[in-house]
Protein backbone atom coordinates (compact mmCIF):
# COMPACT_ATOMS: atom_id res chain seq x y z
CA UNK A 1 0.00 0.00 0.00
CA UNK A 2 1.32 3.01 -1.20
CA UNK A 3 1.41 6.48 0.38
CA UNK A 4 -1.43 8.02 -1.67
CA UNK A 5 -3.38 4.65 -1.19
CA UNK A 6 -2.65 5.08 2.63
CA UNK A 7 -3.81 8.78 2.96
CA UNK A 8 -6.72 7.85 0.61
CA UNK A 9 -8.01 5.30 2.99
CA UNK A 10 -7.65 7.90 5.78
CA UNK A 11 -9.25 10.37 4.30
CA UNK A 12 -12.43 8.12 3.66
CA UNK A 13 -12.44 6.53 7.37
CA UNK A 14 -12.19 9.91 8.67
CA UNK A 15 -15.40 10.66 6.34
CA UNK A 16 -17.14 8.24 8.33
CA UNK A 17 -16.59 9.16 11.33
CA UNK A 18 -16.82 13.07 11.04
CA UNK A 19 -19.97 12.90 9.14
CA UNK A 20 -21.46 10.38 11.79
CA UNK A 21 -23.04 13.15 13.71
CA UNK A 22 -24.71 11.07 16.82
CA UNK A 23 -21.08 10.16 17.56
CA UNK A 24 -19.61 13.50 16.68
CA UNK A 25 -22.15 15.47 18.72
CA UNK A 26 -21.91 13.16 21.97
CA UNK A 27 -18.36 13.24 21.70
CA UNK A 28 -18.19 17.45 21.59
CA UNK A 29 -20.92 17.75 24.85
CA UNK A 30 -18.63 15.04 26.82
CA UNK A 31 -15.42 16.76 25.99
CA UNK A 32 -16.82 20.47 25.94
CA UNK A 33 -19.75 20.49 28.69
CA UNK A 34 -18.53 19.14 31.63
CA UNK A 35 -15.46 22.19 31.30
CA UNK A 36 -18.09 24.96 30.71
CA UNK A 37 -20.09 23.42 33.93
CA UNK A 38 -16.47 23.63 35.50
CA UNK A 39 -15.48 27.12 34.94
CA UNK A 40 -19.33 28.43 34.88
CA UNK A 41 -19.83 27.42 38.17
CA UNK A 42 -16.43 28.27 40.02
CA UNK A 43 -16.66 31.70 38.69
CA UNK A 44 -20.06 32.28 39.76
CA UNK A 45 -19.21 31.25 43.47
CA UNK A 46 -16.12 33.16 42.91
CA UNK A 47 -18.03 36.43 42.06
CA UNK A 48 -20.58 35.61 44.60
CA UNK A 49 -18.18 34.96 47.45
CA UNK A 50 -14.99 36.44 47.40
CA UNK A 51 -13.55 34.06 49.66
CA UNK A 52 -13.82 31.34 46.79
CA UNK A 53 -11.00 30.81 44.89
CA UNK A 54 -10.76 32.42 41.61
CA UNK A 55 -12.23 29.68 38.60
CA UNK A 56 -8.98 30.10 36.86
CA UNK A 57 -5.73 29.36 37.73
CA UNK A 58 -2.82 26.71 37.54
CA UNK A 59 -5.61 24.75 39.97
CA UNK A 60 -8.55 24.52 37.83
CA UNK A 61 -5.96 23.73 34.97
CA UNK A 62 -5.06 20.86 37.20
CA UNK A 63 -8.60 19.77 37.56
CA UNK A 64 -9.43 20.26 33.76
CA UNK A 65 -6.68 18.26 32.80
CA UNK A 66 -7.61 15.43 34.91
CA UNK A 67 -11.10 15.68 34.34
CA UNK A 68 -10.13 15.54 30.76
CA UNK A 69 -6.94 13.27 30.11
CA UNK A 70 -7.68 11.19 33.40
CA UNK A 71 -11.06 10.45 34.88
CA UNK A 72 -14.05 10.12 32.67
CA UNK A 73 -15.27 12.72 30.08
CA UNK A 74 -11.53 12.41 27.82
CA UNK A 75 -11.74 8.71 27.97
CA UNK A 76 -14.86 8.51 27.19
CA UNK A 77 -15.16 10.54 23.95
CA UNK A 78 -11.92 8.22 23.23
CA UNK A 79 -13.97 5.35 23.34
CA UNK A 80 -16.70 6.88 21.47
CA UNK A 81 -14.53 7.43 18.33
CA UNK A 82 -12.71 4.39 18.64
CA UNK A 83 -15.74 1.89 18.80
CA UNK A 84 -17.27 3.90 15.88
CA UNK A 85 -13.95 3.66 13.90
CA UNK A 86 -13.94 -0.54 14.42
CA UNK A 87 -17.74 -0.81 13.75
CA UNK A 88 -19.03 1.34 11.76
CA UNK A 89 -18.22 -0.52 8.41
CA UNK A 90 -19.79 -3.87 9.67
CA UNK A 91 -22.79 -2.35 11.54
CA UNK A 92 -23.86 -0.95 8.16
CA UNK A 93 -23.03 -3.93 6.50
CA UNK A 94 -20.55 -1.69 4.42
CA UNK A 95 -17.45 -4.49 5.74
CA UNK A 96 -18.29 -6.61 2.40
CA UNK A 97 -18.38 -4.15 0.64
CA UNK A 98 -14.85 -3.44 1.28
CA UNK A 99 -13.68 -6.63 1.48
CA UNK A 100 -14.67 -7.14 -2.46
CA UNK A 101 -12.49 -4.76 -3.71
CA UNK A 102 -10.01 -7.12 -3.40
CA UNK A 103 -7.78 -4.63 -0.32
CA UNK A 104 -6.24 -6.35 2.21
CA UNK A 105 -8.53 -6.76 5.43
CA UNK A 106 -5.22 -5.55 7.30
CA UNK A 107 -4.83 -2.74 5.74
CA UNK A 108 -8.72 -2.20 6.39
CA UNK A 109 -8.42 -2.27 9.78
CA UNK A 110 -5.14 0.17 10.29
CA UNK A 111 -6.82 2.58 8.79
CA UNK A 112 -9.27 2.94 11.25
CA UNK A 113 -6.73 3.45 13.82
CA UNK A 114 -5.22 6.99 12.45
CA UNK A 115 -8.79 8.47 11.45
CA UNK A 116 -9.81 7.77 15.06
CA UNK A 117 -6.82 9.05 16.64
CA UNK A 118 -7.73 12.48 14.32
CA UNK A 119 -10.96 12.92 15.47
CA UNK A 120 -10.54 12.30 18.87
CA UNK A 121 -7.70 14.51 19.30
CA UNK A 122 -9.14 17.30 17.25
CA UNK A 123 -11.79 17.44 19.93
CA UNK A 124 -9.59 16.80 23.09
CA UNK A 125 -7.60 19.83 21.54
CA UNK A 126 -10.24 21.94 21.35
CA UNK A 127 -11.24 21.24 24.97
CA UNK A 128 -7.64 21.66 26.24
CA UNK A 129 -7.56 25.05 24.06
CA UNK A 130 -10.88 25.57 26.26
CA UNK A 131 -9.14 24.66 29.72
CA UNK A 132 -6.53 27.07 28.91
CA UNK A 133 -8.79 29.95 28.11
CA UNK A 134 -10.54 29.05 31.53
CA UNK A 135 -7.30 28.97 33.55
CA UNK A 136 -6.20 32.16 31.88
CA UNK A 137 -9.33 34.10 31.80
CA UNK A 138 -10.50 33.29 35.42
CA UNK A 139 -7.14 33.23 37.30
CA UNK A 140 -7.47 36.41 38.64
CA UNK A 141 -4.33 37.15 40.68
CA UNK A 142 -3.68 32.92 41.20
CA UNK A 143 -0.61 31.54 39.30
CA UNK A 144 -1.37 30.81 35.91
CA UNK A 145 0.98 27.62 34.26
CA UNK A 146 3.63 27.85 32.75
CA UNK A 147 4.34 26.89 29.00
CA UNK A 148 6.44 23.47 29.12
CA UNK A 149 3.20 22.19 31.84
CA UNK A 150 1.04 23.45 29.32
CA UNK A 151 2.89 20.70 26.58
CA UNK A 152 3.30 18.52 29.20
CA UNK A 153 -0.56 18.60 29.93
CA UNK A 154 -1.65 18.62 26.03
CA UNK A 155 1.13 15.84 25.97
CA UNK A 156 -0.59 13.73 28.61
CA UNK A 157 -4.19 14.21 27.48
CA UNK A 158 -3.52 13.24 23.69
CA UNK A 159 -1.69 10.40 25.36
CA UNK A 160 -4.38 8.87 27.61
CA UNK A 161 -6.88 9.66 25.41
CA UNK A 162 -5.15 8.65 22.43
CA UNK A 163 -4.18 5.46 24.19
CA UNK A 164 -7.90 4.44 25.06
CA UNK A 165 -8.78 5.40 21.29
CA UNK A 166 -7.13 2.81 20.01
CA UNK A 167 -7.28 -0.17 22.64
CA UNK A 168 -11.68 0.72 21.43
CA UNK A 169 -10.68 0.40 17.86
CA UNK A 170 -9.12 -2.86 18.54
CA UNK A 171 -11.58 -3.71 21.15
CA UNK A 172 -14.46 -2.85 19.20
CA UNK A 173 -13.14 -4.59 15.69
CA UNK A 174 -12.55 -7.91 17.96
CA UNK A 175 -16.30 -7.97 19.39
CA UNK A 176 -18.19 -6.69 16.32
CA UNK A 177 -20.95 -4.83 18.72
CA UNK A 178 -21.02 -1.27 19.07
CA UNK A 179 -23.18 -1.26 22.09
CA UNK A 180 -21.26 -3.89 23.48
CA UNK A 181 -17.71 -2.88 23.13
CA UNK A 182 -19.29 0.99 24.07
CA UNK A 183 -20.50 -0.56 27.68
CA UNK A 184 -17.71 -3.07 28.08
CA UNK A 185 -15.19 -0.57 27.96
CA UNK A 186 -17.02 2.41 29.99
CA UNK A 187 -17.89 -0.24 32.66
CA UNK A 188 -14.28 -1.05 32.39
CA UNK A 189 -13.01 2.21 32.86
CA UNK A 190 -15.31 3.61 35.43
CA UNK A 191 -16.22 0.94 37.37
CA UNK A 192 -13.34 -1.84 37.28
CA UNK A 193 -10.48 -0.39 37.01
CA UNK A 194 -10.92 2.31 39.93
CA UNK A 195 -11.91 -1.14 42.08
CA UNK A 196 -9.17 -2.86 40.88
CA UNK A 197 -6.90 -0.11 41.70
CA UNK A 198 -8.01 -0.09 45.75
CA UNK A 199 -7.05 -3.27 45.97
CA UNK A 200 -4.37 -2.85 47.86
CA UNK A 201 -4.09 -6.75 48.56
CA UNK A 202 -3.45 -7.46 44.30
CA UNK A 203 0.15 -5.16 44.79
CA UNK A 204 2.23 -5.01 41.63
CA UNK A 205 -0.70 -6.67 39.58
CA UNK A 206 -2.46 -3.41 39.49
CA UNK A 207 0.42 -2.37 37.54
CA UNK A 208 -1.66 -3.67 34.77
CA UNK A 209 -4.17 -1.46 34.83
CA UNK A 210 -4.58 0.81 31.94
CA UNK A 211 -5.24 4.01 33.74
CA UNK A 212 -2.73 3.38 36.25
CA UNK A 213 -0.19 3.26 33.71
CA UNK A 214 -1.09 6.39 31.91
CA UNK A 215 -1.39 8.21 34.88
CA UNK A 216 2.28 7.96 36.08
CA UNK A 217 2.79 10.29 32.44
CA UNK A 218 0.37 13.04 33.99
CA UNK A 219 1.56 16.50 35.26
CA UNK A 220 2.23 16.15 39.05
CA UNK A 221 -0.50 18.11 39.77
CA UNK A 222 -3.36 15.94 37.88
CA UNK A 223 -2.36 13.05 40.25
CA UNK A 224 -5.64 11.15 41.25
CA UNK A 225 -6.60 12.08 44.60
CA UNK A 226 -8.87 9.41 45.70
CA UNK A 227 -5.68 7.73 46.99
CA UNK A 228 -6.46 4.70 44.26
CA UNK A 229 -3.17 5.57 42.52
CA UNK A 230 -0.82 2.90 41.54
CA UNK A 231 3.33 3.22 42.10
CA UNK A 232 5.08 2.50 39.08
CA UNK A 233 8.21 2.64 37.46
CA UNK A 234 8.50 4.78 34.18
CA UNK A 235 9.76 1.83 32.30
CA UNK A 236 6.85 -0.69 33.84
CA UNK A 237 4.23 2.05 32.50
CA UNK A 238 5.72 1.96 29.33
CA UNK A 239 5.43 -1.40 29.01
CA UNK A 240 2.39 -1.98 30.36
CA UNK A 241 0.65 0.70 28.04
CA UNK A 242 2.09 -0.45 25.05
CA UNK A 243 1.14 -4.07 25.97
CA UNK A 244 -2.33 -3.29 26.12
CA UNK A 245 -1.69 -1.33 22.41
CA UNK A 246 -0.19 -4.64 21.14
CA UNK A 247 -2.94 -7.29 22.18
CA UNK A 248 -5.84 -5.20 21.41
CA UNK A 249 -3.93 -3.54 17.93
CA UNK A 250 -3.61 -7.93 17.18
CA UNK A 251 -6.78 -8.88 18.56
CA UNK A 252 -8.69 -6.38 15.97
CA UNK A 253 -6.65 -6.87 13.65
CA UNK A 254 -7.07 -10.93 13.60
CA UNK A 255 -10.59 -11.12 13.85
CA UNK A 256 -10.75 -8.23 10.82
CA UNK A 257 -8.72 -10.79 8.66
CA UNK A 258 -10.25 -13.44 9.62
CA UNK A 259 -14.02 -13.19 10.63
CA UNK A 260 -16.93 -13.81 7.76
CA UNK A 261 -17.62 -10.13 6.09
CA UNK B 1 -8.33 -1.48 -9.25
CA UNK B 2 -4.44 -1.21 -10.79
CA UNK B 3 -2.38 1.52 -10.57
CA UNK B 4 -2.34 1.81 -14.90
CA UNK B 5 -5.46 4.08 -16.15
CA UNK B 6 -9.01 2.49 -16.26
CA UNK B 7 -9.45 0.10 -19.13
CA UNK B 8 -12.42 -1.04 -20.84
CA UNK B 9 -13.41 -4.60 -20.82
CA UNK B 10 -13.35 -4.96 -24.28
CA UNK B 11 -9.09 -4.50 -24.03
CA UNK B 12 -8.59 -7.51 -21.65
CA UNK B 13 -7.53 -10.46 -24.26
CA UNK B 14 -7.78 -13.27 -21.62
CA UNK B 15 -10.08 -16.31 -22.69
CA UNK B 16 -10.11 -18.24 -19.09
CA UNK B 17 -13.90 -18.19 -18.53
CA UNK B 18 -15.52 -15.49 -15.55
CA UNK B 19 -15.56 -18.46 -13.09
CA UNK B 20 -14.60 -21.95 -12.62
CA UNK B 21 -15.01 -24.05 -10.05
CA UNK B 22 -14.02 -27.48 -9.11
CA UNK B 23 -15.31 -29.25 -6.29
CA UNK B 24 -16.32 -26.50 -4.32
CA UNK B 25 -17.60 -27.07 -0.80
CA UNK B 26 -18.58 -25.27 1.79
CA UNK B 27 -19.82 -26.62 5.39
CA UNK B 28 -21.07 -24.30 8.21
CA UNK B 29 -20.88 -27.26 11.18
CA UNK B 30 -22.82 -30.31 10.54
CA UNK B 31 -24.77 -28.62 7.53
CA UNK B 32 -23.57 -28.78 4.13
CA UNK B 33 -24.55 -25.77 1.94
CA UNK B 34 -22.30 -26.14 -1.47
CA UNK B 35 -21.42 -29.79 -2.04
CA UNK B 36 -19.03 -29.94 -4.65
CA UNK B 37 -19.92 -27.27 -7.40
CA UNK B 38 -18.33 -27.41 -10.47
CA UNK B 39 -19.07 -24.63 -12.57
CA UNK B 40 -18.03 -23.20 -15.50
CA UNK B 41 -19.14 -18.94 -16.18
CA UNK B 42 -18.06 -18.05 -19.82
CA UNK B 43 -16.94 -14.65 -20.41
CA UNK B 44 -19.23 -11.82 -21.84
CA UNK B 45 -22.56 -13.41 -21.44
CA UNK B 46 -25.24 -12.95 -18.84
CA UNK B 47 -25.12 -15.80 -16.53
CA UNK B 48 -28.37 -16.63 -14.35
CA UNK B 49 -27.74 -19.25 -11.03
CA UNK B 50 -31.00 -20.00 -10.21
CA UNK B 51 -32.51 -21.74 -7.13
CA UNK B 52 -35.03 -21.95 -4.27
CA UNK B 53 -34.34 -20.01 -1.12
CA UNK B 54 -31.91 -21.77 0.46
CA UNK B 55 -30.32 -23.14 -2.31
CA UNK B 56 -26.75 -21.71 -1.64
CA UNK B 57 -26.79 -18.80 -4.21
CA UNK B 58 -25.43 -16.42 -1.93
CA UNK B 59 -23.30 -18.62 -0.05
CA UNK B 60 -21.59 -19.33 -3.33
CA UNK B 61 -21.59 -15.89 -4.15
CA UNK B 62 -19.81 -15.34 -0.72
CA UNK B 63 -17.26 -17.76 -1.37
CA UNK B 64 -16.15 -16.80 -4.46
CA UNK B 65 -15.65 -13.40 -3.54
CA UNK B 66 -13.66 -14.31 -0.41
CA UNK B 67 -16.04 -13.36 2.48
CA UNK B 68 -16.48 -16.55 3.61
CA UNK B 69 -13.87 -19.15 3.33
CA UNK B 70 -14.46 -22.91 1.32
CA UNK B 71 -14.00 -25.80 3.24
CA UNK B 72 -13.11 -28.07 0.15
CA UNK B 73 -12.24 -27.41 -3.89
CA UNK B 74 -10.92 -25.12 -6.08
CA UNK B 75 -12.11 -21.45 -7.62
CA UNK B 76 -10.98 -19.25 -10.21
CA UNK B 77 -12.11 -15.82 -11.00
CA UNK B 78 -11.16 -14.41 -14.43
CA UNK B 79 -8.65 -16.84 -14.27
CA UNK B 80 -7.32 -16.07 -10.87
CA UNK B 81 -7.03 -18.70 -8.28
CA UNK B 82 -9.01 -17.74 -5.26
CA UNK B 83 -7.79 -17.63 -2.36
CA UNK B 84 -4.27 -17.49 -3.73
CA UNK B 85 -4.48 -14.53 -6.20
CA UNK B 86 -7.62 -12.91 -4.62
CA UNK B 87 -6.65 -9.04 -4.67
CA UNK B 88 -5.49 -9.64 -8.62
CA UNK B 89 -9.05 -11.38 -9.05
CA UNK B 90 -10.89 -8.75 -7.56
CA UNK B 91 -9.43 -5.54 -9.19
CA UNK B 92 -11.88 -6.20 -12.02
CA UNK B 93 -15.02 -7.35 -10.17
CA UNK B 94 -18.00 -5.81 -8.93
CA UNK B 95 -20.29 -7.52 -6.42
CA UNK B 96 -23.74 -6.84 -4.83
CA UNK B 97 -23.78 -9.33 -2.26
CA UNK B 98 -27.47 -9.98 -0.99
CA UNK B 99 -28.82 -6.51 -0.75
CA UNK B 100 -26.63 -3.22 -1.17
CA UNK B 101 -26.11 -1.52 2.04
CA UNK B 102 -24.26 1.93 2.49
CA UNK B 103 -23.73 4.54 5.45
CA UNK B 104 -27.27 5.68 5.39
CA UNK B 105 -25.97 9.00 7.12
CA UNK B 106 -23.35 9.83 4.02
CA UNK B 107 -24.15 10.71 0.46
CA UNK B 108 -24.73 8.40 -2.56
CA UNK B 109 -21.36 10.19 -3.85
CA UNK B 110 -19.49 10.19 -0.38
CA UNK B 111 -20.04 6.23 -0.34
CA UNK B 112 -19.15 5.97 -3.66
CA UNK B 113 -16.07 8.05 -2.59
CA UNK B 114 -15.29 5.26 0.32
CA UNK B 115 -14.96 2.78 -2.48
CA UNK B 116 -13.09 4.48 -4.59
CA UNK B 117 -10.68 5.56 -2.11
CA UNK B 118 -10.08 1.50 -1.41
CA UNK B 119 -9.95 0.62 -4.93
CA UNK B 120 -7.03 3.32 -5.80
CA UNK B 121 -6.22 7.08 -6.58
CA UNK B 122 -6.85 6.79 -10.35
CA UNK B 123 -10.97 5.41 -9.18
CA UNK B 124 -12.34 8.51 -8.29
CA UNK B 125 -12.62 9.91 -11.82
CA UNK B 126 -15.19 6.85 -12.11
CA UNK B 127 -17.72 8.24 -9.79
CA UNK B 128 -19.31 10.71 -11.80
CA UNK B 129 -19.90 8.24 -15.15
CA UNK B 130 -21.02 5.71 -12.99
CA UNK B 131 -23.31 7.97 -11.35
CA UNK B 132 -24.77 8.68 -14.62
CA UNK B 133 -24.47 5.73 -15.92
CA UNK B 134 -27.57 4.60 -13.47
CA UNK B 135 -29.17 7.72 -13.07
CA UNK B 136 -28.44 8.97 -9.85
CA UNK B 137 -25.91 12.51 -10.57
CA UNK B 138 -29.24 14.30 -9.64
CA UNK B 139 -29.01 12.49 -6.33
CA UNK B 140 -25.26 12.19 -5.71
CA UNK B 141 -25.68 14.94 -2.78
CA UNK B 142 -28.63 13.67 -1.04
CA UNK B 143 -28.00 11.23 2.00
CA UNK B 144 -28.50 7.15 1.09
CA UNK B 145 -31.15 7.11 3.82
CA UNK B 146 -33.50 8.94 1.73
CA UNK B 147 -32.93 6.61 -1.06
CA UNK B 148 -35.56 4.36 -2.02
CA UNK B 149 -34.66 0.62 -2.58
CA UNK B 150 -34.59 1.22 -6.43
CA UNK B 151 -32.06 3.63 -5.97
CA UNK B 152 -29.84 1.79 -3.77
CA UNK B 153 -29.95 -0.88 -6.20
CA UNK B 154 -28.69 1.84 -8.99
CA UNK B 155 -26.00 3.09 -6.42
CA UNK B 156 -24.71 -0.36 -5.78
CA UNK B 157 -24.31 -1.05 -9.15
CA UNK B 158 -22.60 2.09 -9.56
CA UNK B 159 -20.30 1.44 -7.27
CA UNK B 160 -19.64 -2.22 -9.03
CA UNK B 161 -18.90 0.33 -11.64
CA UNK B 162 -15.91 1.70 -9.63
CA UNK B 163 -14.08 -1.48 -10.65
CA UNK B 164 -14.74 -0.79 -14.32
CA UNK B 165 -15.67 -5.07 -14.19
CA UNK B 166 -15.17 -7.25 -16.69
CA UNK B 167 -17.55 -9.48 -13.99
CA UNK B 168 -20.37 -8.33 -12.41
CA UNK B 169 -21.72 -10.65 -9.33
CA UNK B 170 -25.50 -9.59 -8.30
CA UNK B 171 -27.14 -11.70 -5.81
CA UNK B 172 -30.82 -11.44 -6.58
CA UNK B 173 -30.61 -7.90 -8.12
CA UNK B 174 -34.60 -6.65 -8.87
CA UNK B 175 -35.15 -7.69 -5.03
CA UNK B 176 -37.52 -4.50 -3.95
CA UNK B 177 -37.98 -2.83 -7.67
CA UNK B 178 -40.86 -2.21 -9.20
CA UNK B 179 -41.58 -3.43 -12.64
CA UNK B 180 -40.47 -0.66 -14.85
CA UNK B 181 -37.30 -0.76 -12.32
CA UNK B 182 -37.06 -4.19 -13.31
CA UNK B 183 -37.34 -3.45 -16.89
CA UNK B 184 -34.51 -0.56 -16.84
CA UNK B 185 -32.15 -2.66 -14.99
CA UNK B 186 -32.74 -5.84 -17.17
CA UNK B 187 -31.51 -3.25 -19.84
CA UNK B 188 -28.81 -2.38 -18.44
CA UNK B 189 -27.35 -6.02 -17.95
CA UNK B 190 -28.23 -6.61 -21.49
CA UNK B 191 -25.84 -3.39 -22.62
CA UNK B 192 -23.45 -4.18 -19.96
CA UNK B 193 -22.87 -7.59 -21.58
CA UNK B 194 -23.73 -7.06 -25.26
CA UNK B 195 -22.07 -3.40 -25.74
CA UNK B 196 -19.47 -3.51 -23.02
CA UNK B 197 -18.71 -7.20 -23.23
CA UNK B 198 -18.76 -7.72 -19.55
CA UNK B 199 -19.53 -10.75 -17.64
CA UNK B 200 -23.04 -10.62 -15.68
CA UNK B 201 -23.64 -13.19 -13.17
CA UNK B 202 -27.45 -13.05 -11.44
CA UNK B 203 -28.55 -14.68 -8.60
CA UNK B 204 -32.11 -15.27 -8.52
CA UNK B 205 -34.97 -17.29 -7.80
CA UNK B 206 -36.93 -15.78 -10.25
CA UNK B 207 -37.03 -17.81 -13.14
CA UNK B 208 -38.91 -15.27 -15.43
CA UNK B 209 -36.23 -12.95 -14.81
CA UNK B 210 -33.14 -15.47 -15.23
CA UNK B 211 -35.01 -16.39 -18.65
CA UNK B 212 -35.64 -12.66 -19.66
CA UNK B 213 -32.14 -11.46 -18.91
CA UNK B 214 -29.45 -14.48 -19.20
CA UNK B 215 -27.88 -16.14 -21.93
CA UNK B 216 -26.88 -19.53 -19.91
CA UNK B 217 -27.65 -20.91 -16.59
CA UNK B 218 -27.02 -22.84 -13.54
CA UNK B 219 -29.59 -24.45 -11.49
CA UNK B 220 -28.80 -25.30 -8.20
CA UNK B 221 -30.88 -26.79 -5.11
CA UNK B 222 -29.87 -28.18 -1.84
CA UNK B 223 -26.08 -26.88 -2.49
CA UNK B 224 -25.38 -28.74 -5.49
CA UNK B 225 -25.64 -27.57 -9.65
CA UNK B 226 -28.27 -29.64 -10.75
CA UNK B 227 -27.77 -28.66 -14.58
CA UNK B 228 -26.46 -25.62 -16.40
CA UNK B 229 -25.98 -24.53 -20.10
CA UNK B 230 -27.80 -22.04 -22.12
CA UNK B 231 -31.12 -21.16 -21.56
CA UNK B 232 -32.74 -21.95 -24.73
CA UNK B 233 -31.06 -25.91 -23.79
CA UNK B 234 -32.34 -26.04 -20.07
CA UNK B 235 -35.92 -25.43 -20.88
CA UNK B 236 -35.89 -27.70 -23.66
CA UNK B 237 -34.59 -30.51 -21.13
CA UNK B 238 -31.51 -30.35 -23.27
CA UNK B 239 -33.03 -31.64 -26.48
CA UNK B 240 -33.33 -29.83 -29.52
CA UNK B 241 -37.06 -30.49 -29.69
CA UNK B 242 -39.43 -27.86 -31.85
CA UNK B 243 -42.89 -28.15 -31.48
CA UNK B 244 -45.44 -26.50 -32.58
CA UNK B 245 -49.47 -25.94 -31.17
CA UNK B 246 -51.89 -26.27 -34.46
CA UNK B 247 -55.18 -24.71 -34.22
CA UNK B 248 -57.35 -27.14 -37.27
CA UNK B 249 -60.71 -27.51 -37.26
CA UNK B 250 -60.69 -31.51 -37.72
CA UNK B 251 -58.73 -32.49 -34.68
CA UNK B 252 -59.25 -35.97 -35.78
CA UNK B 253 -58.06 -36.27 -39.55
CA UNK B 254 -55.14 -33.90 -38.64
CA UNK B 255 -53.91 -36.19 -35.97
CA UNK B 256 -54.24 -39.51 -38.06
CA UNK B 257 -52.54 -37.13 -40.90
CA UNK B 258 -49.39 -36.22 -38.80
CA UNK B 259 -48.88 -39.93 -37.51
CA UNK B 260 -48.59 -40.73 -40.68
CA UNK B 261 -46.36 -37.82 -41.63
CA UNK B 262 -42.32 -38.54 -41.50
CA UNK B 263 -41.63 -34.86 -40.14
CA UNK B 264 -43.59 -35.04 -37.19
CA UNK B 265 -42.21 -37.52 -34.14
CA UNK B 266 -45.59 -37.00 -31.89
CA UNK B 267 -48.84 -35.45 -31.87
CA UNK B 268 -51.31 -35.05 -28.55
CA UNK B 269 -53.96 -33.28 -27.87
CA UNK B 270 -54.03 -30.27 -25.63
CA UNK B 271 -56.09 -27.74 -24.55
CA UNK B 272 -54.62 -25.18 -26.85
CA UNK B 273 -55.02 -27.27 -29.67
CA UNK B 274 -52.54 -30.12 -31.51
CA UNK B 275 -49.49 -30.41 -29.73
CA UNK B 276 -46.70 -31.65 -32.50
CA UNK B 277 -43.10 -32.16 -32.17
CA UNK B 278 -41.33 -31.90 -34.94
CA UNK B 279 -38.65 -34.19 -36.21
CA UNK B 280 -36.81 -31.69 -37.92
CA UNK B 281 -36.46 -27.88 -37.30
CA UNK B 282 -39.27 -25.02 -37.62
CA UNK B 283 -38.85 -24.48 -41.15
CA UNK B 284 -40.70 -27.89 -41.90
CA UNK B 285 -44.06 -26.13 -40.51
CA UNK B 286 -44.85 -24.86 -43.93
CA UNK B 287 -44.27 -28.58 -45.54
CA UNK B 288 -46.65 -29.56 -42.38
CA UNK B 289 -48.83 -26.98 -43.22
CA UNK B 290 -49.34 -28.04 -47.00
CA UNK B 291 -49.67 -31.94 -46.15
CA UNK B 292 -52.73 -30.85 -43.61
CA UNK B 293 -53.98 -28.89 -46.22
CA UNK B 294 -54.07 -31.43 -49.21
CA UNK B 295 -55.53 -34.20 -46.65
CA UNK B 296 -58.87 -31.73 -46.18
CA UNK B 297 -57.77 -29.97 -43.19
CA UNK B 298 -58.57 -26.68 -41.88
CA UNK B 299 -55.60 -24.82 -40.30
CA UNK B 300 -56.17 -21.83 -38.72
CA UNK B 301 -53.11 -21.19 -36.37
CA UNK B 302 -50.08 -22.57 -36.37
CA UNK B 303 -47.70 -21.39 -33.66
CA UNK B 304 -44.41 -22.70 -32.30
CA UNK B 305 -43.57 -23.60 -28.60
CA UNK B 306 -41.38 -21.59 -25.91
CA UNK B 307 -40.08 -23.67 -24.06
CA UNK B 308 -40.54 -22.16 -20.33
CA UNK B 309 -37.66 -22.52 -18.15
CA UNK B 310 -40.06 -22.32 -14.94
CA UNK B 311 -41.43 -25.83 -16.24
CA UNK B 312 -38.15 -27.18 -16.29
CA UNK B 313 -37.24 -25.75 -13.19
CA UNK B 314 -40.28 -26.92 -11.36
CA UNK B 315 -39.77 -30.03 -13.66
CA UNK B 316 -36.59 -30.71 -11.94
CA UNK B 317 -36.93 -29.61 -8.32
CA UNK B 318 -40.03 -31.66 -8.30
CA UNK B 319 -38.06 -34.81 -9.31
CA UNK B 320 -35.70 -34.03 -6.40
CA UNK B 321 -38.66 -33.53 -3.77
CA UNK B 322 -39.56 -37.17 -4.66
CA UNK B 323 -36.14 -38.22 -4.47
CA UNK B 324 -35.32 -36.26 -1.56
CA UNK B 325 -31.48 -36.45 -2.63
CA UNK B 326 -30.71 -34.60 -5.13
CA UNK B 327 -28.56 -35.97 -8.02
CA UNK B 328 -27.10 -34.53 -11.11
CA UNK B 329 -30.12 -34.04 -13.69
CA UNK B 330 -28.76 -34.81 -17.40
CA UNK B 331 -29.80 -31.98 -19.71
Amino acid sequence: MNATLATQMFGADFLKLRKKRSTLIWALVLAIVPLVIFFAVNAVEHASNSSHEAAGGISAFHDGVRLLGGLFFGPLVAILIGVEAGTTDSSDGVFRDLVVTGRSRLALFATRVPAALALCWSIIIAAYALILIGTFVFASNLPTPSGSLIIEGLGFVLLATGVLCTVAVGFASLIDSKPGAIIALIAWQVIASPLISSISSLGSGRNFVLTQAIAHFGPAGTKDARGTEVVMSGGTALIVVLAWLAVFLALGAWRTRTMDA
Amino acid sequence: MPAEAPHTAAHTADDAPAIETSGLTKRFGERTALDGIDLKVPRGCAFGFLGPNGAGKTTIIRTLLGLTRASAGSMHLLGHPVPAERAQALQRVGAIVEEPRFHPFLTGRENLRLVAAVRGPEVRALIDPALARVGLSDRAEDRVKSYSMGMRQRLGVARCLLADPLLLILDEPTNGLDPGGIQEFREMIRAMVEQEGRTVFISSHLLDEVEKTCDAAAIVDRGKIITQGAIADLAAGGEVRHELILGVDDARLARSTLEQSELVLETVASEEGLRVVLSGGLETAAELNAALVRAGVGVMRIEPVRHSLEQRFLQITARLDASAAPEEVKV
